[in-house]
């Protein structure tokens, strides 16, 4: 149970001033989640963008287009992975934060 | 679609015409399936047919989440953009699967907290207006009015393989069919349901794609990643710009749609409301990772598809015309609508293989869009009862007034929903694109700062909601408008607006617009109510909720 003093009911809430440990730790993740996810998302159609030789050239697995490859398995892929990092990682932050999912009034 | 009207006088469509038995069977077996398990968990209380009492866990929920998504639009119309749109199809693949993991990390727990009903509930409570609550409410109506239109358009096209009937017959009887069955059983049945069909959906596509790839020795265990070589003879011998980065749509344009598709994955009614049918946040999350796995398995699929289908359009195995064998056509690039959105099916039929394993293809597809279109219509029904008439209306209405005001909805947008996919203005994936389009402008931007910036205000809201629906809305009347009233040779009113804002990508301008509206009139306006900023506090507190007021009584 850490920061069991902080008022919850009493912090701002704000994406870019996390006011409490919780609210920083879940941000943090968050954010390089979220910039590994435009990495693997839109990263293929830059690429294709500024390298479009290479792109179509380059034939992996018997014959996929790289940029086909990258766009149409890797990426959905690449965000299913991202998604189950951070659900597991919430878990963590759960438990360092002592929160239970049982309703409010089994609580007590 | 216009375009390929007066071909439409000289070829139909390569779909085999005529009744046939097993497939008609396999609908009707699937039908009775759903109806009976709705009727074994129907609906008894008012709160039950919108959230099914909150007892469903990750695994079942994922796949209702699959279900829910998985649209005709998903199953028929992403092989279908793939197919003729090349490299620009697959910003459909990334739009409507990596949003799930933008919709998971900002907004499911927060969401899941909040503890409201639905989304025009959540913006009347965030945004205390009620003026608000109406408009979110309105929105979600429009929002599942497009998204339906599309998956009318779907169950016409395979009603036509499946009873042989022409396509305005089956649009009439699967729409009917799906009304009538939203009607009786409400969410809790269809949540059960939702399970079912999904199983039956994933099932049918793959058998679909494992089948052709056998029989004409593509592939054997793992398709997706096995079709490099086809992928190969289509690029080298058939049509080059299938893999052509910027053929069809130019950087601007894929980035424009993927992001349209992808911020409308977190504003979308029918989707948020998956998450009120569980117990608890982490469930929420764990069951939209189960989701995205679930969506995934089939979108991996529509290349496949995409790809086993150029080439059997290109050279049938079934002794069929294709618009490219009569010449109709330069490569499959160029099919007709109807045969792009039928494609799915299509590949199966002209890889030979018999009538009862493209029936259950086509059934899949049935099932997708029955899913769908029963989820779209119980976020309206609500929309409408809970939300305008009880809301705004009459706020004393008892239970039964409401279910009945319920009822009457989705019969109404049901019949106006069937009477524009008679004549549908664009491709199934492009209709359900232009909803998410409106999704993203209107909902996306109230949700995000509703749920992430306590100042954001009830002035700042209207503003930007209206914003975003002037912005949406004004790109698809643009573009669709004038094919209607058979105005300017079916192009754009404005056509210079059309390159920048078109119907299915206008959220890469008007999401950032919405959000500068919002935040500037928030600036201006008087900070909301304490008790408002509580709440959105309590959305980011790892203690245990403390209600205020339990969920709302009717």
């Amino acid at each position: 149970m850490a920061d069991e003093d902080v008022d919850y009911l009493e912090r701002e809430v704000n994406i870019f001033r996390p006011s409490t440990p919780f609210m920083r730790d879940n941000l943090r993740m968050m954010f390089i989640l979220f910039g590994l996810w435009i990495l693997f998302v839109f990263g293929p159609v830059i690429a294709s963008y500024f390298a479009p030789e290479a792109m179509t050239e380059t034939r992996v697995l018997g014959g996929f287009p790289l940029n086909f490859f990258l766009t149409a398995m890797v990426a959905p892929g690449a965000a299913l992975v991202l998604a189950g990092v951070y659900a597991r990682y919430r878990d963590h932050l759960d438990r360092v934060y002592g929160v239970s999912h049982d309703s409010p009034e089994d609580q007590r | 679609m216009i375009e390929s009207i007066p071909m439409v006088l000289a070829y139909q469509t390569a779909l085999d015409p005529g009744f046939k038995w097993f497939p008609a069977l396999t609908v009707i077996l699937m039908m009775v399936i759903f109806l009976g398990v709705g009727w074994f968990f129907r609906v008894a209380e008012v709160d039950d047919l919108w959230v099914a009492g909150r007892s469903i866990g990750p695994l079942e929920n994922g796949m209702a989440i699959g279900a829910n998504w998985m649209s005709a639009a998903s199953y028929l119309g992403v092989a279908a953009l793939i197919a003729t749109l090349g490299y620009y199809g697959l910003a459909y693949v990334v739009g409507w699967t990596a949003g799930y993991f933008i919709l998971l990390i900002f907004m499911a727990s927060q969401f899941r907290r909040f503890g409201k009903y639905t989304a025009p509930d959540f913006i009347g409570d965030r945004f205390y207006s009620s003026k608000a609550r109406g408009l979110a409410a309105a929105t979600t109506l429009i929002i599942a009015f497009v998204y339906a239109i599309g998956q009318g358009s779907g169950m016409g096209l395979m009603a036509q393989y499946i009873l042989g009937i022409s396509y305005e017959a089956g649009v009439i009887l699967f729409m009917g069919v799906t009304i009538g069955y939203v009607a009786l059983s409400g969410m809790l049945g269809a949540t059960k349901n939702m399970t079912v069909q999904y199983v039956i959906l994933i099932l049918a596509f793959m058998v679909g794609l494992y089948a052709v790839g056998w029989t004409q020795g593509w592939s054997t265990f793992f398709p997706y990643l096995e079709i490099g070589p086809q992928m190969a003879e289509l690029i080298d011998e058939v049509d080059r710009h299938f893999a052509e980065p910027f053929a069809n749509g130019s950087f601007y344009l894929w980035c424009a749609l993927a992001v349209s598709l992808i911020l409308g994955t977190c504003g979308l009614p029918h989707v948020l409301v998956r998450f009120y049918t569980v117990d608890n946040e982490r469930t929420a999350r764990w069951s939209t990772v189960w989701g995205l796995l679930f969506i995934c398995l089939l979108y991996w699929g529509t290349a496949a598809y995409a790809v086993f289908g150029g080439l059997l359009y290109t050279n049938p195995v079934q002794d069929t015309d294709t618009a490219v064998t009569l010449g109709e056509a330069a490569t499959f690039m160029s099919m007709p609508g109807a045969d792009a959105d039928a494609l799915v099916a299509l590949t199966a039929q002209l890889a030979d293989l018999p009538d009862w394993l493209v029936g259950i293809v086509a059934s899949g597809a049935v099932a997708a869009a029955l899913a769908t279109t029963a989820g779209l219509f119980i976020s309206a029904s609500s929309a409408a009862a809970h939300d305008i008439y009880t809301n705004l209306y009459k706020a004393d209405a008892t239970q039964r007034e409401q279910l009945n005001v319920g009822r009457g909805t989705i019969l109404a947008i049901g019949i106006v929903v069937t009477i524009v996919a008679l004549n549908p203005p664009a491709l199934i994936g492009e209709l359900v694109a232009m909803s998410f389009a409106i999704a993203a402008c209107v909902f996306f931007p109230v949700f995000f700062l509703g749920l992430w910036w306590e100042n954001a205000t009830r002035e700042g809201a209207l503003a930007g909601m209206i914003t975003g629906m002037v912005i949406s809305v004004g790109a698809i009347l643009n573009t669709t408008l004038p094919r209607y009233i058979d105005a300017l040779d079916g192009h754009a009113l404005w056509p210079g607006l059309a390159q920048v804002l078109p119907p299915t990508s206008s959220a890469l301008i008007g999401v950032p617009l919405v959000f500068a509206v919002i935040i500037v009139v928030s600036r201006f306006t008087d900070d909301p109510p304490q008790e408002v900023k509580r709440i959105v506090r309590q959305c980011h507190s790892p203690q245990p909720e403390v209600r205020a007021e339990p969920t709302e009584e009717s």
